[in-house]
Parts: structure tokens; C-alpha cells; sequence
């Protein structure tokens, strides 16, 4: 009975060739493993009969992240029978023993052939990631602009609240309390908040992280992450907000401790 | 009165008034550069389609233009099948492919578009002339500098390579008779036009009645959408793809440009607005014994609710005006950065000033402006008069 049902598979797969597809097709179009699907190179035109052998799970490849097109997996001759394309073959991939005979494999491909060219495998990955490369410019342009905006924000608020402690810095300076005093504590609370400020900023970051990842995996249908909160950002996050505060209460205390006390109670 | 006494109120304190008017002018930067780019992509794209008054393209099914090598076969009945329909006023046909060319002991790939040059709708002719023989060839300004080919020189342009006799096949010799901008084309990106049958025979068999795409101009007043769908059910081989539909595929694969948009120009929005009303709330508690007096000696509610509300639109829209110059340049910057996009058409701009994108900006700030007075004037308004007196007398 088994070597039958062995037998009757041997012969469907010998009559039609086998092909892999991707899972978003094989859900999308409810195909699955041994349905015979037809092949062909445009819509309508003459294809190939073949069954799905294999339903495969996509590479998380962010390259690809935002294109929305199924992949199929066939064989060369076939891919290339049905597409025209005689013997020709969009590219070739060389393994190669060691950085010497990458070196000497490059070399001897690039000086004999005209029409093709070698690449390292590094070469192109650094190509294809051009456009991550643009986009993290981008972020960390806007991010720039986003510290410029909260650094006037913070010294905004120090300035507003070393204002509204006028008259009562003014009677701490008439008792005898020291202008560094005073100036130290200003900068102290500048640097409290700021810390407050960023632990509050960390967690919201979280949060929005999760959200986004949440969001876009469900977009793209993907399993990659596309915001990462890790230490060394939390790190740089608050240690950057610390000294903006602390930038900003120098500031306000200066501008506060430099008036005389009279003039701090308006007189 | 009001405007005199909201003008005092500002200028009393000008330190913090600047402070809160720079923190709000990044901010409205900010959001500028976020409300111009989350149209700006769009139009710009748009602007891009209709630049040469095609409004459909039929390309591969399933594809959008040259997004893949596929091509559409029959090109002569796919014309014969357009052609039955009176509205479709001119069909350009483009197969798109790569050359290369030999200068000295380097060879340069180069894209290449086959075209007919009388109703291309590719590039703008900038010197020279169209390639109208067989043997004449357009380029562009990257190709110039990578091949220095001149006008009148002959080049020899190969496409196919042939392992076996290590030899190129398919080599012609072409005469450059004009330099191009190609409309669609890439940042420093070599790239040529010439004869669309010339390219087709060039491509081998396989390709000899081929296109990677179809511009399709319909006649004015004819209704677009209309014409689509003619020829979608006419040829239902290839993908027909309107402007609105080539739109929707765009917004689709730029969208996370649109949402950080709105995230960012909502965070903008959010910050400007926190400041204002910040300042806003101390400067009311300051002055809470200057409030109790002015209603002691008969000035209404709404009065002081006026003033106050006008001192955070005066901040905001300071900082708006400020902002605007402020964003033009960041917005012009960070084009700059999202133009280098490999393979994205040069002519595509992610920021695009557009009047209607200020408006909305200082439309918003003004608002938020408003919204920000709103606490703090409520506050000064419902002032317990005789006790805030009192208070502040004892103070």
C-alpha cells in the first residue's frame, strides 16, 4: 500500500515539474502542497503545468519590506524556457575559499569577461542598503531638530520657573544664602526634571515602539522590527536630556542669581 | 486696548516672550516640513505623471512601470487594439534596457529606453536633436561624463554577451545626435534613448515585438477613467494604470513617509502648544493681582479673556512667521537627503512648497494658539475678585 502511494507520487511529480511558492501567495490564493498550478511568463500566455512542492516562509528582508509581490521558487531550464531567456541567467553566485581566492576570483572574472562584472558579496550588500542608509540621514536629521526644539523647551520652562521664584530667591539671598547655593539648586532641579523628563520619555518610547512594530508588521506582513528601543539609545536619550537640563538651569540660575535681591522683589 | 495691553504683557518679560516664540517658530518648522511632505510626495509625483500629458500607462500585468524586466509582447497589435478607440490620441510604446559601452578598457552599463522619438513622452530634448535614424542615439548628462561621448561621435553599444566566445553579441555603432533629460531618471544614472525598433532588434527574438511599458494620451474632455477601463477590458493581458491608480500604488509604498508625517506634525503641534500654554499659565499667575485689579475697576470677563487668549496667538503666529523661514530650509535639507533614494526619479521632490501647505501650518498654529489661551484665560476670568485682592495685598 505505502510503496503504491510511493509509486502514484513518483509519477505525478515525474509528469510536471515542481515548484516552491511563498507563503503570502499560498494564503492569499488558498494553494497548497500538491495542487497543480499553471506557469507562464505573461498573463494569458501558453505556461507550464507544475505542482507545489514547497510553501516557503519569506526572508525578512527589508529591502523588499514595502513591494507587495509574491515569489515563486522553479527550476533554472524551466524559468528560463518559459521566459525566453535561452541560457542566459540574470547572475551567478561564487563561493570562494578564503579573502585570497576572493581576490584572485574577482580579478581573473573582471579582467577576462566583457559584459559581466564581479562583485563582492559585501559590495552589493552595502548597495543594496542604500536606502536604509538614506533613511537613517533622514532620522537622524529629524532627530537634530527635535533636540534643538527640546533644548528651547527646557530652557524655556527653567527660565518661567526661576521667574516665578523671584521673591523667594530674593529673601533666601537676603538671609545669607550664597549666589552658588541658589545657583546650584536651580541647576539641581534643571537636572531632576530632565531626568524625570527622560524616564517619562523612555517609557512612552517603549510604548510607542511596540505600537509601531505592532502596526507595520501588520502592514507589510512581516516579521521584522521596525523600531528598536536598546540600551545604548535609552543611554544616549537620557544622558542627552540631563545635559540640556543641566545646560538649561546654568543658564536660568545665571540670569537669576546676577539681579540683586531688590530687584528680585520688584523694588 | 486689548492689542495694547497683550503687546504690554509680552514686551514686559522679553526674554521669556523670545524663548517661547523661537521654541514655537522649530516647532512650526517642524510642522511645515511634515504638513509639505505629506502632500508634497504626492503631488510632486503627480505633477511628474501628467508632466508630458500622458494620463495611462499599460505596463506588464500585475507591475508597475519598468518595477521588473517583464515586458508586453505584440506591441503592433497592442497599438491596432488602442487605435480602435477614437479618445486614446497618442500611444507611445518604450522598452526599456541595459547597454553597454566600451571606452578604452572599461565597458559602462548604461540604461537605455527604445522609443519613438515623435511621441515620447521620456525626456526633454536640452541640445542637439532626437535620434530619428536607426543609427542615432540620445543621452544624458551622466552618460556624457562617464563615456565622454560628444555630439557626432560614434560609439559602439553591445547588449548581449556571449560566454562561450567570451565576445559581446548585438553590437551596433550609434552617432549621438542630442543630449536628454530623462524625466524618470535617477540621480547619477547613466542613460540613453534611441529608436524603439532599433533596441527591439538589438534585445534578440525574444524581444523583437516587445514593450516594458505604454504612455497613452486621452483627448481632451474625454473622460479618463472611461478610457481605462475600455482598455482594460479590451486588453486584459496588461496592467492599465491611471493616475489615480499609479497615485494609490505610490501612497501605498511611501506610506510610512505619510505617517511619520502625521506623527511628527502632530508631536509639533503638541510641543508648540504645551509651551504656549505654559508660558501662558505662569505668566496669568503673575500677574493675578494685575487681573483682580483691572475687574475690581469694571473691565468684563470677556474682556480679559480676550487679552489673554490674543497674547498666545501673538506668540504662536510669531513663531509661525519665524518658523516658516526656518522650515523652508530644513524642508530643502532634508530633501536633499530623501532625493538620494536609489533609483527614485530625480524630479521627485518629498517637500514640495505649495501655498496651501503654509496656510494649513499657520492655520493650525493659530488654532493651537488659541487653544493654549484657553486655560489660562478661564482661570483669570473666574479670579475670585475681593479675596485675590486681599491675598495680594497681604503679599
Amino acid at each position: 500500500m505505502v510503496a503504491q502511494s510511493f509509486a502514484l507520487a513518483f509519477l505525478l511529480f515525474a509528469q510536471h515539474r515542481t515548484i516552491a511558492i511563498d507563503d503570502k501567495l499560498a494564503a492569499d490564493l488558498r494553494i497548497r502542497i500538491g495542487d497543480r498550478v499553471v506557469v507562464s511568463a505573461r498573463p494569458g500566455g501558453a505556461g507550464d503545468t507544475v505542482i507545489v512542492s514547497g510553501i516557503l516562509a519569506r526572508v525578512a528582508d527589508p529591502s523588499e519590506v514595502a513591494y507587495s509581490q509574491y515569489r515563486i521558487r522553479m527550476h533554472l531550464d524551466q524559468l528560463q524556457h518559459i521566459d525566453g531567456y535561452d541560457d542566459r541567467v540574470a547572475r551567478f553566485a561564487v563561493a570562494t575559499r578564503g579573502e585570497d581566492g576572493t581576490e584572485r576570483t574577482l580579478s581573473s572574472i573582471n579582467a577576462a569577461a566583457f559584459g559581466f562584472e564581479a562583485h563582492r558579496s559585501r559590495d552589493i550588500a552595502v548597495e543594496t542598503s542604500r536606502t536604509f542608509q538614506v533613511v537613517s540621514r533622514f532620522h537622524r536629521a529629524i532627530g537634530v531638530i527635535t533636540i534643538v526644539a527640546s533644548a528651547i523647551f527646557l530652557l524655556c520652562i527653567m527660565l518661567l520657573k526661576v521667574e516665578e521664584r523671584r521673591r523667594d530667591v530674593a529673601a533666601l539671598r537676603m538671609i545669607g544664602i550664597s549666589r552658588t547655593t541658589v545657583a546650584k539648586s536651580v541647576v539641581t532641579e534643571a537636572a531632576a526634571l530632565a531626568l524625570l523628563g527622560s524616564a517619562l520619555g523612555v517609557g512612552l518610547g517603549w510604548l510607542m515602539s511596540l505600537t509601531i512594530n505592532w502596526h507595520y508588521r501588520g502592514v507589510y506582513r512581516t516579521s521584522l522590527y521596525f523600531s528598536i528601543v536598546t540600551p545604548s539609545i535609552i543611554a544616549f536619550a537620557v544622558a542627552l536630556s540631563i545635559v540640556l537640563g543641566i545646560g538649561a538651569g546654568v543658564l536660568a540660575s545665571m540670569r537669576l542669581v546676577r539681579t540683586p535681591p531688590l530687584a528680585l522683589f520688584g523694588r | 486696548m486689548r492689542f495694547a495691553l497683550a503687546r504690554a504683557a509680552l514686551v514686559r518679560h522679553r526674554p521669556r516672550t523670545i524663548l517661547a516664540t523661537l521654541g514655537v517658530a522649530v516647532a512650526a518648522a517642524m510642522l511645515l516640513d511634515m504638513v509639505m511632505m505629506s502632500t508634497g510626495m504626492r503631488e510632486s509625483f503627480r505633477e511628474l505623471l501628467l508632466s508630458r500629458g500622458f494620463q495611462i500607462r499599460l505596463a506588464p500585468k500585475g507591475t508597475l512601470p519598468f518595477d521588473t524586466d517583464a515586458t508586453i509582447d505584440s506591441v503592433s497589435s497592442v497599438i491596432a487594439a488602442l487605435r480602435e478607440n477614437p479618445d486614446l490620441t497618442t500611444i507611445s510604446p518604450v522598452l526599456g534596457a541595459s547597454i553597454n559601452v566600451r571606452v578604452g578598457n572599461r565597458a559602462i552599463t548604461s540604461a537605455s529606453l527604445g522609443v519613438n522619438p515623435r511621441v515620447q513622452g521620456d525626456y526633454e530634448l536640452l541640445t542637439g536633436r532626437d535620434p530619428l535614424a536607426s543609427n542615432e542615439i540620445a543621452v544624458n548628462e551622466d552618460f556624457q561624463r562617464a563615456t565622454r561621448a560628444r555630439f557626432g561621435d560614434t560609439i559602439e553599444v553591445s547588449i548581449g554577451y556571449d560566454p562561450q566566445t567570451r565576445s559581446v553579441t548585438q553590437t551596433r555603432k550609434f552617432v549621438v545626435t542630442g543630449r536628454v533629460r530623462f524625466l524618470y531618471g535617477a540621480a547619477n544614472q547613466p542613460a540613453t534613448a534611441m529608436q524603439l525598433a532599433t533596441l527591439q532588434q538589438m534585445s534578440g527574438l525574444a524581444r523583437s515585438d516587445d514593450a516594458s511599458l505604454f504612455m497613452i494620451r486621452v483627448r481632451d474632455g474625454a473622460n479618463v477613467e472611461s478610457a481605462r477601463a475600455w482598455i482594460e477590458r479590451r486588453i486584459p493581458t496588461v496592467g492599465v494604470i491611471s493616475i489615480e491608480t499609479a497615485m494609490a500604488q505610490v501612497d501605498e509604498r511611501l506610506s510610512y513617509f505619510r505617517q511619520l508625517a502625521l506623527i511628527l506634525g502632530s508631536v509639533s503641534l503638541f510641543v508648540g502648544f504645551l509651551l504656549v500654554t505654559t508660558l501662558m499659565t505662569v505668566s496669568v499667575n503673575e500677574r493675578i493681582g494685575e487681573i483682580a485689579v483691572m475687574r475690581a475697576i469694571g473691565v468684563a470677563r470677556w474682556h480679559v479673556v480676550q487679552q489673554i487668549v490674543l497674547e498666545g496667538i501673538a506668540i504662536s503666529l510669531a513663531g509661525a512667521i519665524a518658523g516658516l523661514g526656518l522650515g523652508l530650509v530644513t524642508a530643502k535639507y532634508l530633501n536633499a537627503i530623501l532625493s538620494s533614494f536609489p533609483g527614485l526619479p530625480m524630479a521627485i521632490d518629498f517637500f514640495l512648497f505649495q501655498p496651501r501647505a503654509v496656510w494649513t501650518a499657520l492655520g493650525l498654529l493659530a488654532v493651537s494658539g488659541m487653544a493654549a489661551g484657553v486655560y489660562p484665560a478661564w482661570r483669570a476670568a473666574s479670579l475670585p475678585v475681593a479675596t485675590t485682592l486681599r491675598q495680594e495685598a497681604i503679599a
